[in-house]
This record gives structure tokens, C-alpha cells and sequence, in this order.
């Protein structure tokens, strides 16, 4: 179990001493040695779409460059794709000296992928922070909760919001957000004695990604109960009932409905 | 001409699979959302034909945006052409699931099909007879697995009722017997 408090540590430290740091949630930033990267150094969007995607494929090892070519220019050529990724590499190491290899977006022949191990990328922290939670979890509570804390720390909001319309990246946003709401349904049940009002607000963002997330509204109903509000907590199975009817029309599960029941008795 | 882009539509559908247990009897439920990744709009379904149903009225509308230019006739014509296409996926896609799941080798076979209507280059590539062997073999092992599985119940239900008959006999009570059903193959 110290492997995993270890590896907590080592991802906390890796977000403090990483030279470059990507915030990619709910907005996206860039910071080269603790120093914003502003819009205006970017010089193109080209530029900055093509460090996004190759953060939207990190773990597709070597992307060959005709496949990063067809999904980004409608009509472009090499140069077009030399232009914008010299603009990466200016951007991420602006003081490199010329004809020598650049050390965050490796290139093999005509493949390239970024170093995880020099970029620290907040998807890709929150990604790693869910796999210690969900490994931690029923082994040691106190891991799982501070590393399912870190992950929601770093959910800012949606992946690249500015490219949602754009379908190489929606994979990515796709499996960030079914992460993000694992985690919050999971701290929010981990921690529902002992701080229900947390529980409750964990689940309330849990719905606000998908409000049709059954489990957050028992999970609600359940730490109502423990703060003693019980009219809020029919309220909620409410208005659970009323998004499953309007959006599946359907009922909610048995187990919503018996929890409902002993709400009822009580 | 229109653009690439333009001529694309993207869908990212989500499964949510829930097992839930109702009046002594499991069941499950399966929820999905399908999102239209150009256009940003969802539609939530339990349905799968639903889901079909919300893609196709987005592809019609590309077919529609793309062809604005042409006469009345040649759109209807177009889009015609385009609907068939997907008729044919609402029909068969859930075919080839279900056919899937009743039966893995289907899997195989429906595979083939396809590659085939791709031409020989393709089926030189794909060792497709390979897949279909390790399916087969698999299958047995399970089949296999099986038929131990439900002689291994048989004897256990000889026992049982062994059990059963000295209980009656040392009792003299009437004492409920319970039997295990031997797995069907």
C-alpha cells in the first residue's frame, strides 16, 4: 500500500517540478517554468491545435505524421505540418539550439509523440490520480480519498471546451468525464458518514455532468437523510424520477425506489 | 464540391450498463446517449433504434446541406440513396449483435462478409480462418466445460436426494426436498 501512498507523491511532485505544465480542463493553458505562455506567442491556431492533438492521442505511441496531417488540414501539405510543429517546439523550448533534437515531442522518422514524462498534462494526472483511487480503494481509505480529491481538484471543467466541435478531441473528453464522474460518485459514497454535506455536493457535480447519473441521486437522498432533511431527500428522488421519465422514460431502479420507501417510513 | 469537414459526421454513444435485481429476478437495463460531435447535440435512449433513428436524421441533414444546390429531384433522389444506406444499418446492426451474442462463430462469419464485400486484397491480409478456428476451439472448451459442469450437478443431485431419502426415513417427518435443475447445454 506505501507503493501506491508513493506513487501520490511522486504525481504530486511531478505537478510542481515539471517544466512545462498543460492545463487542457476548461480552458487551456500553457506554463514554461512557472511562466504563463501568452496567446500572442503562440503565433498560429494551427499551432496550438497540434500540441492539443498530440495530447489527445498521448497514449497512441508514434503518431505518423500523414494520420496528424488528415485530421488537422483539410487540404494541407508538409510544410504546413512543419510550420506548426516548429511552432510546438519554439513555443515548449524556445531557447533550443538549431539541429538539435527536441526534447519534449520525440520524433521517430515520421512519427511523434510527446514525453509524459517531461509534460505534466492535467488529464493526464487526473487519469493516474482515478487509477490510484480506484486501486487504493477498499485497501486504504485514506489514499483512495486524497487521490480521488487530487483528480476533482484538477477537473476544471469540460476537455478543451474550445474544440468540442472537433472529433479528434471528443475520445478524450469522452473518458475524462466518465473518470470524473466515477470519482465524484465514489468519494461522495467513501465519505458519506462523515461529511454528508460534501457527499451531497459531490454528487450534485456528478449530475451536473450527466443528470441522468442514478447513483449520485441516491447517494444525495442518502446523505440528506444523515443531515436529517428529509424533504429534500424525497425531493430528490423527485427529481431523479422526473429526468429518467423525461429523458428514458423509465422508472428508477429498485433501489432507488426502496430507498425512497424507507425515507417514506421513517 | 463541399468541404471534407463538411461532408463529416462524428457520433460518440455511451453505454451505461445497470444489473439490478427486481421481484426475486435479475435483470438488466442498458442507457445510453448518443451525441452528434459537429453539431453538439444528444439524445439519451434505452432503445438502440433510437439512437439509429437521432444519427440518421443528422446524416439526412448533411445529405441536405451538401446537395442545396441541386434541383428538388436530384436531392430527393440523393437523399433517397442516402436513407437506404442507413435502413440497412438500423436492420442489420442489431442483427449482428444479437446474432453475436447467440452464437460466437456468427461473429466470424459476419466478419468475413464483410471483408469479402472489400475484395481479395483485403481477404489475403486478414487470416480470418485463424480467428475462426481459435473461436471454435474456444467454444468447445466451453461447451466442454459445460457438459462437466451439468454431469458434476447430476451426481450432486444424486447425493442430495440420497440425503433426502434416509432424512425421510430416520425422521418418519415429510420434509421439503429440494432439487438443482441440471444446466440446460
Amino acid at each position: 500500500m506505501s507503493q501506491l501512498k508513493d506513487k501520490l507523491q511522486e504525481l504530486k511532485k511531478f505537478q510542481e517540478d515539471a517544466s512545462i505544465r498543460i492545463q487542457t480542463l476548461g480552458q487551456f493553458n500553457l506554463w514554461r517554468e512557472n511562466q504563463k505562455v501568452e496567446a500572442k506567442q503562440w503565433g498560429r491556431d494551427k499551432t496550438v491545435q497540434l500540441l492539443q492533438y498530440l495530447i489527445s492521442n498521448r497514449q497512441r505511441h508514434a503518431l505518423h505524421r500523414e494520420r496528424i496531417m488528415e485530421h488537422l488540414w483539410e487540404e494541407g501539405d508538409d510544410r504546413d505540418f512543419k510550420v506548426a510543429l516548429h511552432g510546438v517546439n519554439k513555443v515548449l523550448e524556445p531557447n533550443r539550439p538549431s539541429r538539435t533534437d527536441a526534447s519534449f515531442v520525440i520524433r521517430q522518422g515520421v512519427s511523434y509523440q510527446l514525453d509524459l514524462e517531461k509534460i505534466w498534462i492535467d488529464v493526464e494526472a487526473l487519469e493516474q490520480y482515478v487509477i490510484i483511487g480506484n486501486e487504493a480503494f477498499g485497501e486504504d481509505v485514506t489514499i483512495s480519498k486524497a487521490a480521488y480529491r487530487s483528480a476533482i481538484a484538477l477537473y476544471q471543467g469540460v476537455y478543451l471546451p474550445n474544440r468540442i466541435f472537433e472529433d479528434w478531441s471528443s475520445e478524450e473528453r469522452e473518458k475524462t468525464q466518465i473518470l470524473i464522474l466515477g470519482a465524484y460518485v465514489i468519494l461522495a459514497e467513501i465519505i458519506l458518514n462523515e461529511n454528508p454535506l460534501e457527499s451531497i455536493r459531490l454528487a450534485q457535480c456528478a449530475i451536473a455532468i450527466d443528470k441522468t447519473w442514478e447513483d449520485a441521486y441516491r447517494l444525495q437522498m442518502q446523505a440528506y437523510i444523515i443531515k436529517g432533511n428529509r424533504p429534500q431527500a424525497i425531493k430528490t428522488y423527485q427529481k431523479c424520477a422526473d429526468v429518467l421519465e423525461e429523458e428514458y422514460g423509465i422508472d428508477p431502479l429498485p433501489a432507488t425506489k426502496n430507498l425512497l420507501k424507507e425515507i417514506e417510513s421513517i | 464540391m463541399a468541404k471534407k469537414a463538411d461532408q463529416t459526421a462524428s457520433f460518440m454513444v455511451r453505454f451505461n450498463q445497470i444489473i439490478f435485481e427486481e421481484d426475486g429476478e435479475s435483470k438488466v437495463q442498458w442507457r445510453g446517449k448518443v451525441s452528434h460531435v459537429q453539431g453538439g447535440e444528444d439524445k439519451s435512449f434505452t432503445d438502440f433504434n433510437d439512437a439509429v433513428k437521432f444519427i440518421q436524421e443528422r446524416l439526412a441533414d448533411l445529405t441536405l446541406e451538401a446537395t442545396k444546390d441541386e434541383s428538388p429531384e436530384e436531392q430527393e433522389s440523393l437523399l433517397k440513396k442516402s436513407f437506404s444506406l442507413w435502413k440497412t444499418v438500423a436492420k442489420e446492426g442489431p442483427k449482428v449483435i444479437m446474432e453475436t451474442i447467440k452464437d460466437p462463430r456468427k461473429q466470424v462469419a459476419n466478419l468475413q462478409d464483410q471483408i469479402s464485400y472489400f475484395g481479395e486484397d483485403l481477404k489475403d491480409k486478414v487470416k480470418i480462418d485463424e480467428w475462426r478456428n481459435a473461436s471454435r476451439s474456444d467454444f468447445n472448451l466451453i461447451k466442454e466445460s459445460l457438459s462437466q459442469l451439468t454431469q458434476e450437478v447430476q451426481r450432486l443431485n444424486t447425493k442430495v436426494d440420497a440425503i433426502s431419502k434416509s432424512q425421510k426415513k430416520t425422521l418418519g417427518a415429510k420434509t421439503t426436498k429440494k432439487t438443482i435443475a441440471p444446466k440446460k447445454k
